[in-house]
């Protein structure tokens, strides 16, 4: 049996070593802390051992001459680079590395992912930061993730009173809306997370999860009630290495920003980094300074202080003000189920968004990119139909499918298909599915 | 303060303003217009006064800061008042204080002359007045660093005392180096600028003269009526593309010169650039919509290279004149006065407040706006990527207040003695940013020859204290300055020390 060995057991490693024991893999974890590691043992079902990641006889009594992987995601950059290196040198296929300082991975670093052989270089603060960025361009959008590389968009939002699809079942959405390739894959009314048939109703006030193909974003906000957006202002609440991500890759969009930062200190780096970005110095929740520098005018705002606590608390400050769009960074996963009941529009966990993008990359062979939910108990995989597998060559109506699991949307080459029960799956097709994390093994089976 | 390591440098410097005034005198026998003898004169007296100041004192141990730039000041008071004796020897001039400033006004490359009639001055006089701009031009004490390697020791005090612009930059780990290879880019624009006059039917003489003049942006010419006294488009092209050369900054022409061209990246250049030609296309409309030129093919080709000449002149502190603007449109005049402040590059031959520091005012400004609106914002001045430290944005900030302070009280002091309000204002201007040409009186087409000694005095301590960028000299009459520093036990005890 291969083994995974996750080394850090911070909230990246511990919810790394969740997803991948849930999935059946093998995981063993390594954590300095003694007492962190046996409170990571008593919840998952891993081997935790504790010691320097770095060092060589740890890694072997973790078992790393079997280990088909190795994820260094401890929050030392230094620790996860030496565990990336030393894995390579005992012939590990797959090695992933947390690395924050743009020292180690911007262009022009001395040590690239590429010369050290590190297969995937992470940085958490960046990934946060773009899917945040996903987030805010459309005003809609509640979760965000691609499939397809990029080609096709799962979108997550809440139905307006009024909108035109609200009250419709999807199959009369299907005939109203030839034109369109949507896919709906999963609505959540309430505490109920229903995976749609043709039956199934859209109601206002239900959060539901589309897949459209990216050319045809721009009608889902007016399906779905709600204004035209284009983003222009934002205020940046928390000048945190998120905050600053954010704040440069609006810049580069050419989007106007504001970023408040409650140390003098830090607001001069930021100052230094950010050539167009207006730096406020002051408290994210003072109300005072918020409506004075027009939040209410603002496109969008994003809660990014480094603190759950103050993050929810400015974000509903910027919501009752007027603010248009409020995403809050949120890392505790009990606060992430509160967000679907307040004021806020969305939220990012730069944690889970590290461990997604970590998850997308390692995934098997079929697999090739997934997507967590946050609202939802579901996935949105993306698998590629291997020839001669138990999906091709039979009309998806004589496929018996898991029940926990939708097909949602079909590419075959250029062309986007809105899979009917007629629908025939040909090998290399790409096809993004919803399940249930129990039955993602299933659908592996069904198209491996 | 050692007065030794001053008497010792100074000494050291005249060496070089004589071996100078023998070259030129040499030039100067090709003439027989008894200049040369008076030359060699004026050089055997410079020799003989340098080598005693130099060999009765010793130059030991390392210079501190405030002799830096106590030693800049006096040597160019000093190199200004020797440079003077051509003029009284020959009987160019009789009196000392016209003499003093007609070579205090070579040596800063200001170019204000009190010379009535330019042509009638014998040819090695007109050359001595070109060869005391080409000398101030990049710095005689540059030079100096230059050719004499002990002076590397504490040479950066001296360097950045006279070299222009808020920051020196180092092309070189050494400064000797430095100031060779901008010593080397200088000669080399002069070489080639001499070349073009010459395939433009120049004579020899005026072409050497006046790529002198240019490249230090000086502004002596040989002709009274200064580029104007030829007519010749192409010549007036050549002088506009090399004024405009002589006012960028010479580390950008190295880094050209060596294949790392980054003109365009170099935020200062672009806002210099920009100033220069958006001036010289106002100057062509408003002197076209005005009437001054026809329009016709001939009339709209001569008001942009005058436009472009003019505006090149002023901002670059050259000073030339191709066209009498003293007769354009108030307007056109108002953009030219504007234009005596902004000055050439940092780094660079020109004079004036230096392009960076208005860009740097600018920013300010905007910045400053921008602080209203938002009080609590933390905002930063930035030039290209770098963001302007705030020590250096309060020496910049100071040094222009200080710059118009100092023109306008110059022009203060001129009025006492019977200048009228323009004409004072507009020498004091034309003085500080080592300009030549002011406004009045002393506009255009006149000279300063008819100001009386005072006044004189007055422009030549004006012209002294721009050409230093103001706060080298002014620190001499900060009384710290003289007083006794506490480190000196230490650093007479390492002068003590038997050299190696």
């Amino acid at each position: 049996m291969r083994l995974v060995i996750v080394v850090g057991g911070g909230e990246v490693g511990f919810h790394l070593a969740e997803r991948l024991s849930e999935e059946t893999q093998d995981v063993v974890l390594i954590d300095s802390s003694a007492a962190r590691a046996e409170d990571v043992g008593n919840r998952l079902d891993i081997m935790t051992v504790v010691g320097n990641g770095a060092s060589l006889s740890v890694l072997e009594e973790a078992g790393i001459r079997k280990a088909k992987m190795v994820l260094a995601v401890t929050s030392v950059d230094e620790v996860n680079l030496i565990v990336g290196l030393a894995a390579r040198r005992l012939d590990v296929e797959y090695v992933a590395a947390r690395i924050s300082s743009p020292d180690y991975y911007h262009r022009g670093a001395v040590l690239s992912g590429e010369v050290l052989g590190i297969n995937l270089m992470i940085n958490p603060e960046r990934e946060c930061a773009r899917e945040t960025l996903e987030l805010l361009r459309s005003e809609v959008a509640t979760d965000v993730a691609s499939f397809a590389d990029g080609r096709v968009r799962m979108i997550g939002l809440k139905v307006r009173e009024g909108a035109r699809i609200a009250g419709k079942s999807l199959r009369t959405l299907a005939a109203e809306l030839p034109e369109h390739h949507y896919a709906t894959a999963a609505i959540q009314r309430g505490e109920q997370t229903i995976l749609p048939r043709g039956d199934d109703t859209i109601e206002a006030g239900d959060q539901i999860y589309l897949l459209s193909p990216k050319d045809e974003l721009d009608d889902i906000p007016q399906l779905t009630g709600y204004e035209p957006f284009k983003l222009q202002r934002v205020m940046i609440a928390g000048g945190s290495q998120e905050g600053l991500h954010i704040a440069e890759l609006l810049e580069q969009t050419g989007v106007e920003a504001t970023i408040i930062e409650r140390d003098r200190a830090r607001c001069l780096e930021l100052a230094e980094a950010l050539p167009k970005a207006l730096v406020l110095n002051g408290d994210a929740t003072d109300l005072e300074l918020l409506e004075m520098e027009g939040v209410a005018g603002m496109d969008a705002f994003v809660a990014s202080t480094g603190n759950d606590d103050t993050n929810l608390l400015t974000s509903l400050l910027a919501k009752t003000v007027g603010a248009r769009k409020v995403v809050a960074l949120i890392d505790d996963f009990s606060y992430l189920q509160l967000i679907p009941r307040l004021e806020i529009d969305a939220s990012v966990s730069p944690r889970l968004s590290t461990v997604n993008a970590i998850l997308r990359d390692v995934r098997g062979e079929g697999i090739t990119s997934v997507a967590t939910l946050k609202g939802i108990d579901a996935e949105a995989i993306e698998f590629v139909a291997a020839g001669g597998s138990k999906i091709v060559g039979k009309r998806l109506d004589g496929v018996h499918f898991p029940p926990g699991a939708r097909l949602g949307i079909l590419i075959r080459g250029e062309e986007i298909i809105v899979p009917q029960a007629d629908t025939e799956v040909r090998a290399g097709d790409h096809a993004v599915a919803f399940a249930l994390p129990t039955c993602i093994h299933d659908l592996e089976k069904l198209f491996g | 303060m050692s007065v030794r390591h001053l008497v010792n440098i100074i000494g050291l410097l005249l060496v070089f303003v004589s071996i100078a005034m023998a070259a030129t005198g040499l030039g100067a026998s090709f003439y027989e217009d008894g200049a040369a003898s008076a030359l060699f004169a004026s050089s055997g007296i410079t020799l003989v006064v340098g080598l005693l100041a130099y060999s009765v004192t010793r130059f030991e141990g390392e210079l501190t800061t405030r002799e830096g730039y106590a030693i800049v000041t006096f040597a160019w008071t000093t190199v200004a008042v020797f440079g003077a004796l051509p003029f009284l020897i020959s009987g160019t001039l009789d009196s000392v204080v016209p003499a003093i400033f007609e070579a205090m006004s070579g040596f800063t490359t200001t170019g204000a002359t009190v010379f009535a009639d330019v042509e009638a001055l014998p040819e090695g006089i007109l050359l001595w007045r070109s060869v005391t701009h080409w000398l101030g031009g990049m710095g005689i004490i540059v030079l100096a660093i230059a050719i004499l390697p002990y002076v590397g020791v504490g040479g950066m005090q001296l360097f950045r005392a006279e070299v222009p612009g808020p920051t020196p930059e180092r092309l070189r780990p050494r400064i000797a180096q430095t100031a060779k290879l901008l010593w080397g880019v200088y000669v080399g624009l002069t070489g080639v600028q001499i070349v073009l006059y010459l395939l433009g039917g120049m004579s020899l003489f005026d072409a050497v003269n006046h790529a002198f003049a240019t490249l230090a942006t000086g502004g002596f010419s040989t002709k009274s009526a200064s580029l104007a006294g030829f007519d010749s488009a192409y010549i007036h092209y050549v002088t506009i593309i090399f004024m405009y050369i002589a006012g960028v900054n010479f580390a950008l022409h190295f880094r050209a010169a060596t294949g790392r061209p980054e003109y365009f990246r170099n935020e200062e250049w672009r806002f210099f650039t920009m100033v220069i030609v958006g001036a010289g296309l106002f100057l062509m409309v408003s002197n076209l919509m005005a009437g001054t030129y026809e329009f016709t093919v001939a009339g709209v080709e001569g008001a942009f290279r005058h436009g472009l000449f003019q505006s090149v002149a002023i901002t670059t502190t050259t000073g030339f004149v191709s066209a009498d603007f003293e007769m354009w449109v108030p307007a056109a005049q108002g953009v030219l006065v504007t234009l005596m402040f902004v000055g050439g590059m940092a780094g660079s031959t020109g004079g004036g407040i230096k392009a960076v520091r208005v860009l740097v005012l600018l920013r300010h400004t905007a910045s400053e706006i921008r602080k209203h609106l938002h009080p609590r914002a933390i905002l930063m001045v930035r030039v290209g990527q770098r963001t302007v430290r705030e020590d250096v944005l309060l020496n910049i900030l100071g040094f222009v207040s200080l710059y118009v302070i100092l023109v306008l009280f110059g022009g203060m002091l001129l009025t006492f003695f019977g200048m009228d309000i323009l004409t004072a204002v507009g020498a004091s201007a034309a003085s500080v940013g080592n300009i030549g040409p002011g406004l009045g009186a002393v506009g255009a087409t006149d000279n300063y020859g008819w100001i009386s000694n005072p006044g004189l005095v007055v422009i030549v301590f004006l012209m002294l204290v721009g050409r230093l960028e103001i706060f080298t000299v002014l620190l001499l009459f900060h009384p710290d300055t003289w007083k006794r520093q506490r480190a000196r036990g230490l650093s007479e005890a390492r002068a003590a020390r038997p050299r190696k």
